[in-house]
């Protein structure tokens, strides 16, 4: 009995792992057939072997070698840093006009008009002008992502603190928790799950703006890479840099939980 | 010892023995121009150690008295001492028990317990003794990793119970606490509660609408009318403790207060 109870939780377990990877593995078949079969031609589709070989060029061959060989650990770190800079930005800002927004209606009321206003125009929009104040390159590319991870970093942080238990802020309250501890002992982790979810959605959209920035012709960055690939045709090498931010930025987003996990009792006991 | 002096010391432990004061507290709110009192006048006084009951009907006003009690809001009219001093907003010297699960979800029971004593001074345990002995008290204490989203109705307000007595308040106020649990987990909770008010010489005022409940517990029952919410008699329970149901001064205290309740 216990035996084949052991037998069921492994392969529930088996079943549970292999999940996420079965999309992506019929993807990439779905890719290998197409460009095989001749349904599109390379130029337009490359076969996955060969991006795979452009790849291991890019990230492992020696500089100078190659077209763009050895450049991935310069061009990622640079992008990395774009994005950690832009972000951090957002969460400062963000976080706590957030929290306050959804405690206190007289500061909700004296920015929501603005920042909502400012949330219709579109981020894309904000290039040239973005462009013509701070140049190309490194502070255009962080104001663009500062500036995209900040709305949902704001709205999520709002409307995790609106909708706390007011009876937890009393409980708090009647312990003698000043408004001090309040805040980041009983508010922070309350809004917490909203607050997760913000700023996975900000880190999320950081990504895209980093390579709206880096399309402006800035020599290094993932984006960059991708655009200049275009202009000598380079199908195999836009399609591995998207490949690549995909990655990157999955794993940035695993270890965003990580950190808050690490962090918080309240991120790491949510239900 | 001369007279002035022994008036001296009367008058000071006078003032000692009554934990709490309630002056003419008032509330009132207009409705489209049109005054409407949710309580009116409303004046006790709880002493030291005393569990006093406040029954009433449901929307007799009682929840805001306790709110007002607890500082959580304002009176529009009279005030509210704590061992002689006036109180403005809440604090750790008047604890809350409420009717819901007010626990912290992300702390578990023990650091639920253990919040209100983060910078608590004058302690002359660890914390975590002071948490553990009274975890014991509510009988917790292997429950204590626990998170309250594993743990039932019951032992969340025993959590509940042990987070504000943990804190020596001068007066524990309770809302309802037991109304959402089943009776015979309610009757634990009743025990438990007179016990360790005993034990600690706890100072309690409980609200509540269950007539039995409170003729079990209280010292002192204050009756409290509808409409505007005002109390209209005080009753002294003198019964010895463990007090049971089937006794028959029960009955002669159940009448009196169903009487002042509906006349």
């Amino acid at each position: 009995m216990k035996g084949t109870n052991t037998g069921k939780g492994d392969k529930k377990g088996l079943v549970h792992g292999i999940l996420p990877w079965i999309i992506p593995a019929a993807f990439v078949c779905a890719w290998f057939v197409i460009s095989r079969a001749g349904i599109l031609p390379p130029y337009l589709l490359p076969d996955p072997v060969t991006v795979i070989g452009t790849a291991h060029i890019y990230i492992f061959a020696e500089p100078g070698s190659a077209p763009y060989a050895g450049r991935f650990l310069q061009d990622a770190s640079t992008s990395l840093l774009r994005v950690f800079l832009g972000f951090s930005i957002a969460v400062a800002v963000g976080l706590p006009l957030g929290i306050l927004s959804g405690r206190v209606a007289e500061i909700n009321r004296l920015f929501s008009t603005f920042i909502n206003g400012l949330r219709a125009v579109p981020g894309i929009t904000w290039l040239p002008i973005a462009m013509v104040w701070l140049g190309i390159g490194m502070r255009t590319t962080v104001f663009l992502v500062a500036l995209a991870a900040f709305f949902p970093i704001y709205l999520n942080a709002m409307a995790g603190a609106r909708q706390i238990n007011p009876l937890l802020l009393r409980a708090g309250a009647m312990m003698g928790t000043g408004r001090i501890r309040g805040s980041y002992a009983v508010l922070l982790p309350g809004a917490m799950p909203h607050i997760m979810t913000g700023l996975r959605l900000g880190l999320g959209i950081s990504w895209a703006y980093l390579v709206l920035g880096e399309l402006t012709g800035v020599p290094d960055g993932l984006g960059a890479v991708i655009m200049d690939a275009r202009m000598i045709g380079r199908v195999d090498i836009i399609i591995m840099g998207m490949i690549l931010i995909a990655i990157v930025g999955k794993m940035s987003d695993a270890l965003l939980v990580a950190f808050l996990r690490l962090s918080f009792k309240s991120a790491r006991r949510m239900p | 010892m001369t007279p002035p002096e022994a008036g001296k010391m009367e008058q000071r432990d006078a003032l000692t023995a009554t934990v709490l004061e309630a002056m003419g507290v008032s509330m009132h709110f207009s409705v489209n121009g049109v005054r409407k009192g949710v309580l009116d006048d409303v004046t006790f006084s709880v002493g030291q150690g005393e569990c006093t009951c406040i029954v009433g009907q449901s929307g007799c006003g009682k929840t805001t008295l306790l709110n007002i009690l607890a500082g959580f809001i304002a009176p529009t009219a009279g005030l509210v001492r704590v061992r002689g001093r006036r109180i403005t907003k809440p604090g750790p010297d008047r604890c809350v028990v409420f009717q819901e699960d007010t626990l912290f979800p992300w702390l578990t029971v023990s650091e639920n317990v253990a919040f209100g004593l983060t910078g608590k001074k004058g302690l002359t345990e660890t914390i975590e003794e002071r948490v553990n002995h009274f975890l014991a008290l509510v009988g917790l204490l292997d429950f204590r990793h626990y998170l309250p989203r594993d743990i039932s109705g019951g032992m969340k307000q025993r959590v509940e119970l042990a987070r504000v007595l943990v804190l020596d308040p001068h007066i524990l106020l309770m809302d309802e606490p037991f109304a959402s649990l089943d009776y015979r987990t309610r009757r634990e909770m009743q025990d438990l509660l007179i016990a360790l008010a005993q034990e600690l010489s706890q100072t309690i005022i409980f609200v509540t609408h269950d007539v039995d409940e409170a003729i079990s517990i209280a010292d002192k029952i204050e009756i409290m009318a509808i409409n505007p919410g005002t109390i209209t008699e005080e009753l002294h329970i003198g019964q010895e403790r463990p007090r049971r149901v089937t006794e028959a001064s029960y009955g002669v205290y159940r009448d009196r207060i169903y009487r002042a309740l509906w006349s």
